[in-house]
């Protein structure tokens, strides 16, 4: 309650800070548009007046409102999910270390957009619309694996779905090298979509990815009480009046469906899920009331952030998002990790 | 009856840690479960507390199946006070107590003043107002277990259960934590169960104790009824002494630490005191039960106090003189009659120096004598080398040399052993 102040400025800094991200994202590109002009676009084409565009102001509009606009609010919302996602992960496992890939939902979704990849490839189809779904629906089915075979005695404890998570993550990597081993002309396809990214995503994917992310966030945050009180300890939450199952049910589907959405319209970006939440949780303590807002915003900043970096370094050439994700994020975190060796395990 | 357990029998897996266990508690009832470790507490209290359904049986709270009640009305009548603080992650005291609150608030509402204020009184009564906002992860042992206390108060509930919460706390806070489990069962009809080791603080503040051996009830009732020397040799296999301070009175136990005694009863030992050099020794023998003589002492002399509060027999010189002929006769006389004689590191003078004399007398007629020297005997001979001279001698008859009251201990045990084989 004391925090009240500074946590509503830090939360009005974010959101200031996302949206100029989120214009400098769209108005950079092979073409430099001005976030003056980005905003005016914008405003233009949602009330209409787009259609009476011409010339240059005609193309700059095509390229922001079908190319790049999709694409940062995109990253932004992957960021979002991500982050929250992890925040889910550390709290039902009270493991700072826990990232949403965790219990191999990112193994199951890759596997599923490798076979995408591969089946339909082999068969002369069309297959870049099809990965999400394949992805969605493997990252799904692993998650359900995953509860199933924790499951003992009409009870999940937290250890036993840790174990069956991490056991099923590396049989399912272990396909997926297989598949890989066998996919020859494909393979690059498979490695270009496992490394992540955002190019060419256009409002499809918006469309496509909305539901099962505004659900997911929506659960996460109807939890926050209970996800406080799993971080104290399954035992004492069950002792102040919390249904430990249901929670765990809850909010694994929130995982599933946020985890299972980034994947299949993005791949798999890494280490947002892992650092965001917990960088978020040093600074402001670890009350999932406060933390999930903060997280979700923080992790739509650093995703456009990225993305950014990504189109920049190498322009016209683009890296995957998660190359950028991974070389930031590993060395900041090695550097929390050192600084905080002791807190962090607390 | 507040709280029934009908026939609960409970296990993990397989293996039953508890079985057939009825039991009733009635309000404003303060019991205390009791028992050895494994004897099943804990898992008897898990079962109360609704985080481990029972194989058979039944745990009723006012007359309702816990494990039928939604989890959060069973939290609003019973709130639990966990053994491990598990408070690993820095929230703040105020935001952990006020978790007991979440019993009370519905899907979408927030705290209100009215659930702050409750805080606010749980915080109080438990002395923590003031690490209100500290983070738990700071806190002691003895605070976080305060904390604890202070949230399942913040539940409001009519049944408290405790899994040993005075484990990590210093005596003060014990016996607060109890005075005040005490008062809030006499100003609010609150009730209490509460696992507890410390037999001695489960006497003095519960109504009522629950003996529990290898997941059986063994037995129950009043504190004096229970606590005897008889059920804690039976349940926990130990000797201990049960006193009252008045008859019928909550019963205390005492612990008898056993030593090894070596059969010394029958051997005297003699021992030239003086000097306040003797206390360790002196306390040594008289542990072990030998029959002491010490001499010749000064009366006033600290050696000579200790002596007599021993209730040693003592040949005493008059306060600051020397050692006469007649108290040099008793000394010899005694130190003839002990099987042997210790010399410990006492100071010479003038005065005592006929003390030496005999010692030398006793060791040359071959008598068993046990010199402890801690070091050089010029440091504490007044005589101007007469002393040193004369013990200089001695160390070279047949004496036991040793360094410590404890080595000459040990000399003793080992003949007074080797004689019994």
């Amino acid at each position: 309650m004391q925090h009240k102040k500074p946590i509503s400025i830090i939360i009005g800094l974010l959101a200031l800070s996302l949206i100029i991200l989120m214009l400098i994202g769209i108005g950079i590109g092979a073409v430099w548009i001005p976030p003056a002009e980005v905003l005016s676009l914008i405003n233009g084409h949602l009330n209409g007046s787009s259609s009476s565009y011409s010339g240059q102001m005609q193309s700059h509009d095509i390229i922001i409102w079908s190319i790049r606009f999709p694409r940062v609010l995109l990253g932004a919302m992957v960021g979002v999910c991500l982050s929250v996602a992890g925040a889910i992960f550390q709290g039902l496992f009270r493991n700072p270390m826990a990232d949403p890939y965790v219990i191999g939902v990112s193994s199951g979704a890759a596997l599923g957009a490798v076979a995408a990849i591969l089946l339909l490839g082999s068969l002369g189809l069309k297959y870049s619309y099809s990965i999400p779904a394949f992805a969605f629906v493997c990252a799904v089915l692993t998650i359900l694996l995953v509860y199933s075979l924790a499951r003992t005695g009409g009870k999940v404890p937290v250890m036993t779905l840790l174990l069956a998570g991490i056991a099923v993550n590396s049989f399912l990597s272990a396909l997926q090298s297989l598949a890989m081993f066998y996919s020859g002309d494909q393979m690059h396809q498979v490695v270009f979509w496992l490394l992540g990214g955002f190019s060419s995503r256009g409002w499809e994917y918006i469309w496509m990815f909305m539901p099962y992310a505004v659900i997911g966030t929506a659960i996460a945050f109807l939890y926050t009480r209970e996800l406080n009180g799993m971080l104290i300890g399954e035992e004492q939450a069950q002792h102040l009046g919390i249904d430990v199952e249901r929670v765990k049910v809850m909010l694994l589907i929130a995982a599933a469906l946020l985890i299972g959405a980034s994947v299949s319209v993005s791949g798999l970006i890494g280490f947002v899920g892992l650092i965001i939440p917990h960088v978020v949780r040093l600074i402001i303590g670890p009350d999932h009331r406060v933390l999930l807002p903060m997280v979700a915003l923080t992790g739509a900043v650093f995703m456009v952030g990225a993305d950014i970096i990504a189109r920049t370094v190498i322009a016209p050439e683009e890296l995957p998002v998660g190359v950028v994700t991974a070389l930031i994020g590993g060395p900041f975190f090695i550097y929390l990790l050192r600084g905080q060796k002791s807190s962090l395990y607390k | 009856m507040i709280v029934d357990v009908l026939g609960v029998t409970c296990g993990y897996g397989s293996s039953t840690v508890l079985s057939d266990a009825t039991l009733q508690v009635s309000k404003g009832e303060f019991l205390g479960i009791v028992g050895p470790n494994g004897s099943g507490k804990s898992t008897l209290l898990k079962a109360m507390s609704r985080v481990l359904p029972p194989l058979h049986g039944r745990i009723l709270l006012q007359e309702e199946d816990i494990y039928k009640m939604r989890p959060a009305r069973a939290a609003r009548h019973l709130a639990v006070v966990p053994q491990e603080a598990g408070l690993d992650f820095p929230f703040t005291v105020e935001a952990v107590v006020m978790m007991g609150r979440i019993p009370h608030l519905k899907r979408f509402q927030r705290e209100g003043p009215q659930d702050r204020e409750i805080v606010c009184e749980a915080l109080r009564r438990t002395n923590t107002l003031d690490l209100a906002q500290r983070l738990v992860t700071e806190l002691s042992g003895g605070e976080k277990q305060r904390v604890l206390i202070a949230r399942a108060l913040a539940q409001e509930p009519q049944v408290l259960f405790l899994d040993e919460p005075t484990s990590f706390l210093d005596l003060n806070y014990q016996i607060e934590i109890m005075e005040l489990l005490n008062k809030l069962r006499f100003e609010e009809g609150l009730t209490a169960v509460m696992v507890v080791h410390d037999l001695n603080l489960a006497s003095q503040y519960c109504d009522n104790l629950l003996v529990l051996k290898e997941g059986k009830i063994f037995t129950a009732g009043r504190p004096a009824q229970v606590l005897t020397e008889e059920l804690i040799k039976e349940v926990y296999g130990c000797e201990v002494k049960v006193e009252q301070r008045h008859p019928g009175g909550r019963p205390m136990l005492f612990i008898q630490p056993l030593i090894h005694r070596p059969n010394t009863t029958h051997y005297r030992v003699h021992v030239v005191g003086g000097g306040g050099s003797c206390g360790l020794l002196f306390h040594y023998l008289q542990e072990q039960g030998w029959e002491v003589s010490a001499g010749v002492i000064n009366i006033g002399d600290s050696d000579w106090q200790e002596a007599k509060r021993q209730g040693f027999s003592v040949v005493e010189a008059a306060p600051f003189s020397e050692i006469g002929l007649e108290e040099d006769r008793l000394n010899r006389q005694a130190m003839l009659k002990a099987d042997y004689t210790i010399l410990p590191p006492i100071p010479f003078g003038s005065g005592n120096l006929p003390n030496l004399k005999a010692v030398l007398e006793m060791a040359e007629r071959g008598a068993p004598v046990i010199v402890i020297d801690e070091g050089s005997i010029a440091e504490r001979d007044y005589t101007g080398g007469e002393a040193s001279q004369i013990y200089k001698k001695l160390l070279q008859s047949q004496v036991h040399l040793v360094e410590s009251a404890e080595q000459a201990m040990a000399v003793m045990e080992r003949e007074a052993d080797g004689v019994e084989q």
